[in-house]
């Protein structure tokens, strides 16, 4: 039989745990149950860099290998006019050269039939016999990797060719070999870490890490408040003795906490290829790239205010839905408004004007490129956690504002 | 128990304009009874009941409930009441058990107590079985349970029923209608809505009647039948909102 009223828990009872924590440990227990939260906040992260890394690896290799192999067919235009020249070039490995007319060569390149051409003068001989500089010509098709790699080969062979040709004249002349060369260059590149490799990578990665971060919350954010409209399960919390702040912030907390996951779990996915040792990712050692610990620090640090930021930008959407589906539109836009800053920070070098250290997505791209290229701007850093804090809490003031319209709230 | 004054609530549609869904309610409930709130479907029912729970604020008007006002004191409004309708559902994805230790806990019951009152409660409506699995996988029935389990862990001295048997079958219906029966036997005090004729005649000491956002009418059973010159209670019902077949 029921009982009739004992002791009402007091509302000063409940404070003994804050109703926002006991709300955020529930959504947080409870989103872990769905497979849903297990794949896109656990193992996609995880898995994502170092997958990303290895078919990038694999294909690199691959295809760099299979350039090198390659015997690349050349043109050579007015190779009849100058047989001194061709002697001279010999026959160089991986390029086969093949005899064209000058106003056929454009075409075969075009149709890939050649890779490039060399362009000899038709007083090649005269000018090669009189030691004047013999202009040659190198056509390629700028757009075309295959045709870049068969140009450089030329230039290669024309280059040692050349080398060659002032050798004999020096010790015909009883000159020393390094007569003609005044100054020996070598470069020293210093270890930061930027390598061209990096610098790709560190592009990449930033948008990575924002994706990852931004998509961890998504289905929590769309569970938490959307579907609890829908499921009819919101009504019931809104009648408890918890306060639409706290409901809205212990949420809020689960969400940020759940992008807070994601990033993490991309961070220590990203160092995978970096700190595992694996034959794999050679490649990336080799190409110079180098995560230091300050580097994973600092992306870790940035990552912060933009789970923040993102949890309440998803929170936002989730509550103005009406149920799951009308949030998932909504966040068809919103994902473009991720994107664009985030893509922007590939093309934008990491040493950025301060301005862009406000605009919110960007500015934390650009200090994850920063810290991976080891050029990080302790200014930009503190003007990029102050704004993306800024919209952070923008978006929490939204976010329980909206909670407050119960013509939003209760719409469904 | 429950006193409004001049209770409105109005809606600002885009179609339709201002609508005014309660429209200067003012009534009373006593302690230890079982009130109904009968109406038509859009008579302005759930918008009482939700202004009551303070889920809703009213646009005008006052209300006390269990001896605080719902427009400054709605924390403790809802601590000391039990709020169920046929649209709220439990969590799938936790057990009862885990729902009632949520709620518990937002209730400001220490763990021992929440323990305690969830046995009282699993042993009250015969939920031991399925305690343990997770609400996703409960009949609807055994959902309905975890509601009403839910609702009374704190044993508000209060209950509010927004139409608890929409969309219910039989069996389901049965065990709120037995649940409320309990509720009147344990001298709690319920606040029930509904369309339904029979389920209020059965069960309600004192009834009132809303129409198009007002108070039609209010009494007992007896009270409203002498009102209306006798009858079915359907035909009572349809003179009270002045909608009485003709011909």
């Amino acid at each position: 039989m029921l009982k009739a009223e004992g002791r009402m828990p007091s509302v000063e009872d409940s404070r003994r745990r804050s109703r926002a924590a006991i709300v955020f440990t529930k959504e947080f227990r409870e989103v872990f149950r769905d497979r849903r939260t297990i794949i896109g906040v656990v193992i996609s992260p995880l898995l994502i860099t170092p997958l990303l890394f290895l078919i990038l690896g694999t294909f690199i290799a691959g295809e760099a290998k299979k350039m090198e192999k390659e015997t690349m067919s050349v043109g050579v235009v007015n190779a009849n006019l100058a047989p001194s020249v061709m002697k001279a070039i010999g026959k160089p490995p991986s390029l086969a050269f093949e005899r064209v007319q000058a106003d056929r060569a454009e075409s075969l390149i075009k149709s890939r039939k050649l890779r490039a051409a060399l362009v000899l003068p038709t007083d090649a001989e005269k000018r090669l016999a009189a030691h004047r500089a013999v202009r040659v010509q190198v056509m390629l098709d700028a757009g075309n990797e295959k045709s870049n790699a068969a140009a450089a080969r030329l230039r290669a062979a024309v280059t040692t060719a050349g080398a060659g040709l002032i050798q004999v004249r020096l010790k015909r002349l009883d000159l020393p070999s390094d007569f003609a060369t005044p100054f020996d260059i070598k470069e020293a590149p210093i270890k930061t870490g930027t390598g061209r490799g990096t610098l790709i990578v560190a592009g990449m990665l930033p948008y990575l890490l924002a994706l990852s971060c931004f998509s961890s919350g998504i289905y929590a954010a769309n569970d938490t408040v959307a579907g609890e409209k829908e499921r009819g399960t919101l009504e019931t919390l809104l009648v408890s003795p918890a306060s639409r702040r706290e409901i809205v912030l212990g949420k809020f907390l689960a969400v940020a906490a759940l992008c807070c996951v994601g990033s993490v779990l991309s961070v220590v996915g990203m160092s995978i290829p970096f700190f595992s040792g694996l034959k794999a990712f050679d490649w990336i050692a080799r190409g110079g790239m180098h995560l230091t610990a300050a580097g994973i620090g600092v992306t870790l640090l940035m990552q912060i205010p933009l789970a923040v930021l993102f949890a309440g930008m998803l929170m936002i959407v989730s509550t103005f839905a009406r149920n799951q589906k009308e949030a998932q539109t909504y966040l068809g836009p919103m994902m473009i408004a991720i994107i664009v800053p985030a893509m922007m920070s590939m093309v934008m070098g990491a040493e950025a004007p301060r301005a862009m250290a406000a605009v919110p997505v960007l500015n934390a791209s650009l200090i994850i490129k920063q810290a991976l290229t080891g050029s990080t701007d302790p200014a930009f850093l503190v003007l990029a956690l102050a704004a993306s804090v800024l919209y952070a809490g923008i978006a929490v003031a939204i976010c329980t504002r909206l909670f407050d319209r119960e013509n939003v709230l209760l719409r469904t | 128990m429950i006193t409004t004054q001049d209770l409105t609530k109005t809606f600002t549609d885009r179609k339709r304009g201002a609508v005014q869904a309660v429209d200067g309610v003012s009534l009373a409930c006593q302690a230890s009874e079982v009130f109904g709130v009968l109406g038509p479907n859009g008579a302005g029912k759930t918008t009482l009941l939700r202004m009551l729970g303070t889920i809703l604020q009213p646009t005008s008007g006052t209300a006390q409930v269990a001896g605080y006002d719902i427009g400054t004191q709605g924390q403790q409004v809802r601590a000391n009441i039990g709020y169920l309708s046929g649209t709220t559902a439990p969590y799938d994805r936790l057990t009862p058990r885990e729902m009632l230790a949520y709620f518990g806990a937002l209730y400001g019951m220490g763990s021992a107590l929440v323990a305690d009152r969830t046995r009282e409660v699993f042993d009250d409506l015969d939920m031991h079985e399925f305690a343990d699995r997770r609400c996703e996988r409960l009949s609807t029935g055994q959902r309905q349970r975890v509601n009403i389990a839910r609702a009374v862990l704190h044993r508000p001295p209060l209950l509010f029923l927004d139409e608890p048997t929409a969309g219910l079958d039989v069996l389901a219906s049965r065990t709120v209608m037995r649940f409320i029966r309990k509720c009147r036997d344990a001298g709690r005090t319920v606040v029930f809505s509904t369309h339904i004729m029979s389920e209020v005649e059965g069960i309600c000491d004192r009834i009132a009647v809303i129409h198009r956002g007002r108070l039609a009418a209010m009494g007992s059973l007896g009270e409203l039948r002498e009102r209306a010159g006798g009858g079915s209670f359907e035909q009572v019902f349809l003179r009270l909102i002045g909608e009485e077949e003709t011909g």
